[in-house]
């Protein structure tokens, strides 16, 4: 009775992965709601990031179902880093798009605390097309940068990586997912766009940053900044990947959006 | 964009608050240092049975962000 309380039934428990269930139950503690498909999809991306060493090297996922705060604030990979958005925001089963004037979406987690400079990731999925010269997600301060802007008009993705200086890699829209990493490298880093994987020498710069990185905005040191109006499907932060875990990456949440029939 | 336009004791009072354990407001200041709320139709249904459902009461006005921080690097 409790368990069909909250959209659940026996044997769908037994069929979930633990933490999926854990993420479940965080979402309904909040006061959120997920679908079948939606607990069906996340399951099993779960059990994609499980099979190809994805699940370790991830700090924080935002999966971005419910069509709620109290859903999309959750963390699917534990219970830290819980967001908060402020108003502005609109949410929907396709994603959540925030008004690209004054809303964001604070994750908690600061780099410093949780990440080293030579080893990390951070991306996002997009469901809006296009360019844009504003910030899909990240994080500034001391000379340091941790951040995406997805499709700088001209210029195409700035996917920084505690970065110092600049390079960008060529990119006319802002959707599909998106993503930089290192994996124990001060000179170089990848920009993976769609499942394209690009090499960028570029020096980490002045080390981690202690600002919260923010969904929607820049967080520069406490100031935001470069308000997007960018439809986010996933959000992550992590530690940084091989070139075979990008790819398998991108297959997993290429998968999950295909799942939830809002995939680019 | 239209939002709606607060006075600077006003920005003081709600800035930073929570209307649930997920949301917070955030306010912004236009080209001229005038401080806008934005809120949607969500927001107002989640602002319902606050203390700060008056925000949408306020005089709206057209708002021209600042110039964009600088160039990504």
């Amino acid at each position: 009775m409790i368990l069909a309380s909250h959209g659940l039934i026996a044997s769908q428990i037994a069929s979930f992965d633990a933490d999926a269930l854990a993420f479940f139950a965080r979402v309904t503690a909040a006061g959120g709601t997920l679908s079948a498909t939606e607990k069906a999809a996340t399951n099993q991306l779960v059990l994609d990031l499980k099979a190809n060493s994805l699940w370790t090297p991830m700090k924080a996922i935002y999966p971005m179902v419910g069509a709620s705060a109290a859903a999309c604030a959750q963390n699917l990979k534990s219970s830290s880093f819980t967001g908060t958005f402020t108003s502005g925001w609109t949410f929907a089963s396709t994603g959540v798009t925030p008004n690209g004037v004054s809303a964001y979406m604070d994750t908690g987690f600061a780099p410093s605390s949780n990440l080293t400079s030579n080893n990390a990731s951070i991306g996002y999925y997009g469901g809006t097309s296009g360019t844009s010269t504003r910030c899909a997600l990240g994080a500034a301060g001391g000379g340091s940068y941790f951040e995406i802007y997805p499709a700088y008009p001209a210029l195409g993705l700035f996917g920084d990586i505690f970065d110092g200086s600049t390079s960008n890699t060529t990119n006319l829209s802002a959707d599909g997912f998106i993503f930089a990493y290192r994996n124990s490298s001060s000179t170089q880093k990848k920009h993976s766009i769609r499942n394209t994987i690009t090499t960028k020498t570029e020096s980490t710069g002045a080390g981690t940053i202690s600002s919260n990185v923010v969904l929607g905005a820049r967080n520069n040191n406490g100031v935001l900044q470069d308000y997007s109006n960018l439809q986010h499907r996933f959000d992550f932060i992590g530690d940084g990947l091989t070139d075979t875990q990008a790819s398998n990456f991108y297959t997993a949440v290429q998968a999950f959006q295909v799942s939830l029939s809002r995939s680019v | 964009m239209i939002g709606y336009i607060l006075t600077t004791e006003q920005y003081d009072q709600v800035q930073g608050q929570f209307i649930n354990p997920y949301q917070f407001i955030n306010c912004v200041q236009d080209i001229n240092d005038v401080w806008f709320f934005f809120g949607n139709d969500q927001d107002k249904e989640a602002f319902k049975d606050t203390e700060f459902m008056w925000l949408f009461d306020l005089p709206q006005g057209e708002y021209i962000p600042k110039p964009s921080s600088r160039f990504p690097i």
